[in-house]
């Protein structure tokens, strides 16, 4: 019985989550974009002044995201501080994952949420994220490992949370050096309070239902476990009914809220987040979740994908509605190929184990 | 008896359910149980004769006896 009650759970998580989406866009969201942690990780990036060209404003979701696990976590007792799984290739792989979900312009949660909408090219997508996640899978199942994460001292798992109070005190305060867009997506977005109280949230949910659409994927294919996917498909069917009840529901390829139609680019951006992120062992939103649970691996890694929105605007790698840079071409030949080195390098044949049967 | 290991990596329960199956032991992979880890990682449910000693195998994290109603109960580390 509680093992059935824990499935459904899921597919509660899912809903809510989808509920917190459509109410986020109805406060001001930008269209399709309710809720994007790789979005929402570049406008803070902005907001910083870390990069200059794209959105800026600290995202409130975020910070709510990562507090609502911290003290979830800390309820139930499982505020875990570990670390130690091989950092810095974390941080790279978060630099990659970044690079190409602002190719595709969208995180796994935003694909979702733009399919909902309508948005056929984030349909396209969705193949070569699946494509990416079973590239990481046969390097995981070949002896891909980043190495195991150990205890760490107390500080080491509240550092992140604080850090992110401290965001929502500049967000609040906001002294001259702290950016914030006037026009675009960055100018749009709800009161900080909703905002916040949204994260909270699905930051909570996030963390009981374990929600993350790279090991959904993976328990579906591996062990023909679809749970974790319907949860993903909850969130689908909650912000089609909204869209469609709205009236913001539109199926094509053109013109959709900050998205191009290169379908290729769509395809292979995706691809490298699936396969980043399974080498990772979650997509954005799990790391967002794990660091606010005490991982100060998925903490550096959140660290990447802020460099990563950084150099994806300063260097002019991030996609428009205007499409695919030159420069964001390059960038993703040269991630896919540090991705591919980072798992070659560190796969390694099985040694022989210890016996069980004796 | 039956017994669920938990692991560090991913490639350390792969590793062991493979070993498993090498030695004949009956054995399953799969994702952690919710109420053993807030972790998404994989697990090893297998039978053997006594629980394992976590530290003599590689990246293994603890070992739990299964008992018949599906209840978990952790081992010595």
């Amino acid at each position: 019985m509680k093992k059935t009650r824990s499935k459904w759970s899921v597919i509660v998580a899912g809903i809510i989550v989808g509920l917190v989406a459509v109410v986020l866009g109805h406060f001001g969201n930008p269209g399709n974009m309710q809720l994007c942690i790789a979005c929402f990780i570049r406008d803070t990036t902005g907001g910083l002044g870390l990069q200059t060209t794209g959105p800026q404003y600290i995202r409130p979701e975020l910070i709510g995201i990562v507090l609502g696990a911290f003290i979830i976590s800390l309820i139930k007792k499982e505020h875990a501080p570990k670390g130690g799984s091989s950092p810095f290739t974390r941080f790279i792989l978060g630099m990659c994952v970044m690079v190409g979900a602002l190719i595709f312009l969208g995180c796994p949660i935003r694909m979702i949420l733009r399919i909902a909408g309508g948005d056929l090219n984030a349909a396209v997508g969705l193949i070569g994220f699946v494509g990416g996640i079973l590239t990481g899978v046969i390097f995981l199942n070949k002896g891909f490992s980043l190495k195991r994460s150990y205890d760490q001292p107390s500080l080491e798992g509240v550092a992140f949370p604080v850090v992110n109070v401290l965001l929502l005190i500049l967000l609040i305060a906001a002294p001259v050096f702290i950016f914030f867009s006037e026009k675009g997506p960055g100018s749009m977005h709800p009161a900080i309070w909703i905002s916040l109280a949204a994260g909270l949230v699905v930051g909570a949910v996030a963390q009981r239902s374990r929600l993350c659409f790279v090991s959904g994927t993976r328990d579906a294919v591996m062990f023909k476990n679809f749970w974790m996917l319907l949860c993903y498909a909850a969130i689908l069917v909650v912000v089609l009914v909204a869209n469609l009840i709205t009236g913001k529901f539109k199926l094509g390829f053109a013109d959709q809220p900050i998205a191009h139609t290169e379908w290729l680019w769509n395809i292979l951006g995706l691809y490298l987040v699936g396969f980043g992120s399974t080498l990772l062992g979650g997509c954005p939103m799990r790391q967002m979740i794990l660091a606010g649970s005490g991982n100060s691996d998925s903490a550096v890694t959140v660290l990447g994908f802020v460099a990563g929105a950084a150099v994806s605007h300063n260097f002019g790698l991030a996609s428009s509605a205007a499409g695919t840079t030159p420069n964001g071409r390059i960038a993703f030949v040269i991630c896919v190929a540090v991705v591919f080195i980072i798992a070659i390098c560190n796969t390694k044949k099985s040694s022989a184990a210890q016996g069980v049967a004796e | 008896m039956e017994y669920l290991a938990t692991f560090y990596t991913h490639y350390g329960a792969v590793k062991f359910n493979k070993h498993c199956d090498a030695e004949r032991v009956p054995a399953k992979l799969m994702p952690v149980p919710r109420e053993l880890s807030a972790n998404c990682g994989l697990c090893v449910r297998f039978e053997a004769p006594a629980a394992l000693k976590p530290s003599e195998h590689e990246d293994m994290e603890h070992c739990y006896a299964v008992d018949e109603r599906g209840g978990y109960t952790k081992k010595e580390d």
